[in-house]
């Protein structure tokens, strides 16, 4: 599956490079037509969007934070309509509207509270008196009391895994109270244009380096003699095993769902193998539909999650399910690895699976069948329910599913949830 | 007597005839020799060779001396020839300055290259299933002299999986078997019902074994055949034996494989309701035709086939029910399986055998779908035979009986045939024995199974 990984998809930085290049409206519409061809997929839609945005936010004539907020989700709106299959683009999205929202409240903060936030200052450094007497005093000038609550929880969780959100949070006061008492709006608008290019600065480099931090809980997840199956494993799974491999001696089960190609000559997983038996590590490749025959000789099946919604479940590539389905009826551990910009504020659609690939690759009608007469139905994504995932290991450390709420809290704005305002045209 | 049976590989290669096994040395021989092909040879790896070396050149002096004689009746054969044309295209150019010198010494000088291909073929196999065996081609010169042509003809379609599902090779066998039957002559002082097993049977049930792991079924049938064999007295007239074994082979072929089909289609088509959506999974025979016939029978239903890509049997049984006017969703592979699942009211797989403890052994996959479907609540019948019925095999994973897939197996990837269902997957098995509810589980079919004579006997 996903032959857009490789083929003719033009590589992150050829893509970042040519949407810089163009008038912002060019590069948009670009990067609709390569959503809709297919030709950016997974990981790569969660660091083009932000790239998107970050133009949105840089280039766009705004002169408030709502006419901001605007752009930001007409865009966004767009952009999830073009790729419904790749609801990490809303995460993205969503990040970003929570993010102006945190800077505008907190720039609002700064203008009108200018000698309590200067007191606040000192205060803020040590987190535990921080918090007692920071609320009471700001809550009556800010505005939603909800959003201060969560804009504090926001920079709470990202200080405590981002170090550079912890500059920010403590940077953004500091830039209001340097700014002159007479600032005019302008002005102030220009700092919150920084702040927002900062902050989703910070999601690119969170997004960037979500990969190697949950590889760096390899060796926790792994231990020596482990039988792992990876299921057509992605950028995340791929570094992971290699991390784990650098560590322990175990042995790698890979899948794909098809035949290899034996006419193009290719060979299945070749680097990703190359690497694992650089150290070691050795490698079967189970050239196998069902994997229940399997699955007595392995200990642990990890799965790359494209999405992993609020329920728990997880956006998978097609026949993952297979492999979670076929640990957990053999008490396996199924774990899921995907960062926190992949979890996905919604409920999955009953239709999740409704997305189809071509058909003409799997049926011959030479044979003379009206084409018509059998329906094909060759899905292209899977769903895993959660009750199949023991654990999920993001960047911030593995996780159960019962935190997931929390880490969806810290995330994203509860009015940012629906943002797209067709959640169900969505699938 | 009966029990121990040719069903069992390892049984079978233990038993061998009693007469001087001229090839036969070189199969068992070839497992311990085969190290002595590596470039790098300890001293335990050359003595094996030296050893092998010495094997090979006793047997192609004996060969020599009996050539004339005993080789005479099998060479010179039409089929033989053409099986061993075809082994010489195989065999690829390497030997061919070899091949046209006399065939039988070639034979020998062959033994070797011949062992190297297979080496190959072996040593890529994961250690952890290193102990699954594969089917293999065997060149028809490499095969045991008493082997008859017809039965030569079947291994070779088996290894290459022209015979390929569990009643397609028995009956094959069967009436190789009978060929065998109307070709045999009791020799002087012997008598049918002590000859023949040992002398003439066995034989080929080696080989048929070492082309590909027999199927349940051919051990079944093989133990009432030779049950029946020795229920002869020892002065029996070998015409009345003769006479006797074919018409129980011809019977047993009837009553136990078409009459089965018909039943099991019959009475799992009446399972099938108006409005149902059928789940399956490849393409089954019994399941095929349980579809055509509640078709014809006038029900209105439509069935999601889930194909395996590696097989693509399915796509030939979803046009063959799409052309009988049944509506068909086709799913390439199981990456499709939650959809298809939650789609269907019932789900009807085709096995290739059920085990002692009511394990499903079918194509790989045929688990993954029975787990999906039973934990969704859908009813699961599995569809079966019982001569495919193994009264004696215990299987609880899908590793303790299976075999390696040989096209798919080099050492890029690898691949097993089978997998195990275990029985708490099933809702319930049709076999031609019951009436067709679908509600008896495997081991109510087990232990029928168990109290009933073979109706062959009789």
């Amino acid at each position: 599956m996903a032959p857009s990984r490789t083929g003719h998809a033009p590589t992150m930085e050829k893509l970042v490079k040519s949407l810089k290049g163009q008038l912002l409206e060019a590069s948009i519409d670009s990067y609709i037509h390569l959503l809709k061809r297919r030709q950016v997929t997974g990981d790569d839609c969660a660091e083009a969007t932000a790239h998107i945005l970050r133009q949105v936010v840089a280039k766009s004539k705004w002169s408030d934070v709502d006419q901001l907020l605007n752009a930001v989700q007409s865009v966004g709106s767009r952009l999830v309509q073009a790729a419904p299959q790749e609801p990490v683009i809303g995460n993205i999205v969503r990040r970003v509207m929570g993010l102006i929202r945190d800077e505008a409240s907190e720039e609002r903060n700064a203008d009108e509270t200018m000698s309590e936030s200067i007191s606040e200052l000192p205060a803020l450094a040590p987190p535990t008196t921080a918090v007692h007497p920071a609320r009471p005093q700001p809550t009556p000038f800010r505005p939603p009391p909800l959003s201060s609550v969560t804009s504090f929880h926001v920079s709470r969780s990202k200080s405590m895994f981002n170090l550079l959100s912890v500059a920010d949070t403590m940077h953004s006061p500091q830039t209001g109270a340097s700014t002159p008492m007479s600032q005019a709006q302008p002005t102030s608008m220009n700092s919150l244009r920084s702040e927002v290019l900062d902050g989703i600065e910070e999601i690119m480099d969170e997004i960037s380096q979500a990969d190697d931090q949950i590889a760096s809980f390899a060796e926790i997840q792994i231990n020596p003699t482990d039988n792992v199956l990876a299921y057509l494993p992605s950028r995340t799974v791929e570094r992971f095993l290699i991390k784990a491999a650098a560590k322990r001696k175990y042995t790698v089960f890979l899948v794909s769902l098809d035949p290899p190609n034996t006419h193009s000559g290719e060979v299945p997983f070749a680097a990703l193998r190359k690497k694992l038996n650089s150290y070691g590590v050795k490698t079967i490749i189970l050239a196998s539909n069902g994997l229940m025959a399997y699955m007595s000789r392995v200990n642990k099946v990890v799965i790359g999650a494209k999405v992993v919604y609020q329920n728990g479940g997880l956006l998978v590539e097609s026949g993952a399910s297979v492999a979670a389905q076929a640990a957990h009826a053999l008490s396996r551990q199924v774990i899921a690895l995907g960062g926190v910009y992949k979890f996905c504020p919604e409920d999955p659609s009953d239709n999740i699976a409704g997305e189809k690939g071509a058909s003409s690759t799997y049926v011959s009608y030479s044979d003379g069948l009206k084409v018509d007469a059998l329906e094909v139905e060759n899905t292209v994504v899977d769903y895993v329910p959660p009750e199949l995932v023991d654990v999920y290991l993001t960047n911030l450390g593995p996780q159960t599913r019962h935190h997931l709420a929390t880490i969806m809290a810290d995330h994203y704005k509860p009015e940012d949830v629906g943002f797209s305002l067709h959640p169900g045209e969505l699938y | 007597m009966a029990t121990e049976s040719a069903v069992a590989p390892g049984a079978a290669l233990a038993a061998p005839a009693g007469n001087q096994p001229v090839s036969t040395p070189a199969p068992t021989t070839a497992p311990a020799a085969t190290p002595a092909e590596a470039p790098k040879l300890t001293p335990a790896q050359l003595k094996a060779k030296a050893k092998e070396e010495k094997a090979a050149r006793r047997a192609q002096a004996k060969e020599v001396k009996a050539a004339s004689g005993v080789q005479a009746p099998t060479a010179p054969d039409a089929k033989g020839g053409k099986g061993k044309g075809k082994q010489d295209g195989s065999q690829a150019g390497q030997q061919s300055q070899k091949s046209a010198l006399a065939h039988r010494p070639s034979v020998s000088g062959r033994r070797p290259s011949f062992h190297v291909v297979e080496k190959d073929t072996r040593s890529v196999i994961p250690e952890c299933f290193s102990h699954v065996p594969m089917a293999k081609r065997i060149p028809t010169a490499h095969a045991h002299k008493d082997v008859h042509p017809a039965v030569l003809a079947v291994g070779q379609q088996m290894a290459a999986f022209t015979l390929k599902d569990s009643i397609a090779r028995l009956q094959a066998t069967l009436l190789a078997f009978k060929k065998v039957l109307e070709a045999y002559e009791t020799p002087k002082g012997n008598s049918l019902s002590r000859h023949f097993v040992p002398h003439v049977l066995n034989p080929q049930i080696e080989y048929l074994t070492e082309c590909r792991p027999m199927c349940f079924s051919m051990g079944n049938a093989i133990r009432i055949l030779k049950a029946k064999v020795n229920s002869f007295d020892i002065d029996t007239p070998e015409e009345e034996a003769k006479e006797g074994l074919l018409e129980m082979i011809d019977l047993f072929i009837k009553e136990r494989i078409n009459l089965a089909e018909f039943v099991i289609a019959r009475n799992a088509a009446k399972t099938i309701e108006d409005g149902a959506a059928i789940l399956t999974y490849g393409r089954h025979r019994l399941v095929e035709k349980t579809l055509l016939r509640a078709k014809r029978d006038g029900k209105v239903f439509s069935v999601s086939v889930i194909d395996d890509p590696y097989d693509n049997g399915g796509q030939e049984m979803a046009k063959s029910l799409s052309r009988a006017g049944i509506p068909v969703f086709y799913s390439p592979n199981l990456g499709g399986l939650r959809a298809e699942v939650q789609r269907a009211t019932n789900v009807l797989l085709g096995v290739e055998a059920i085990f002692a403890n009511g394990s499903l052994y079918g194509a790989a996959g045929t688990a993954d779908v029975a787990v999906a479907a039973k934990t969704a609540s859908k009813r699961v019948i599995a569809l079966c035979e019982t001569i495919n019925f193994d009264r004696e095999r215990v299987s609880v994973d899908a590793l303790t009986y299976n075999e390696i897939d040989p096209e798919q197996n080099s050492a890029e990837h690898f691949r097993l045939l089978f997998d195990t269902t275990r029985d708490y997957y099933l809702n319930g098995v049709i076999t031609e024995f019951e009436s067709g509810t679908g509600n008896s589980p495997a081991q109510a079919i087990l232990a029928l199974l168990r109290k009933q004579e073979d109706p062959a006997l009789n």
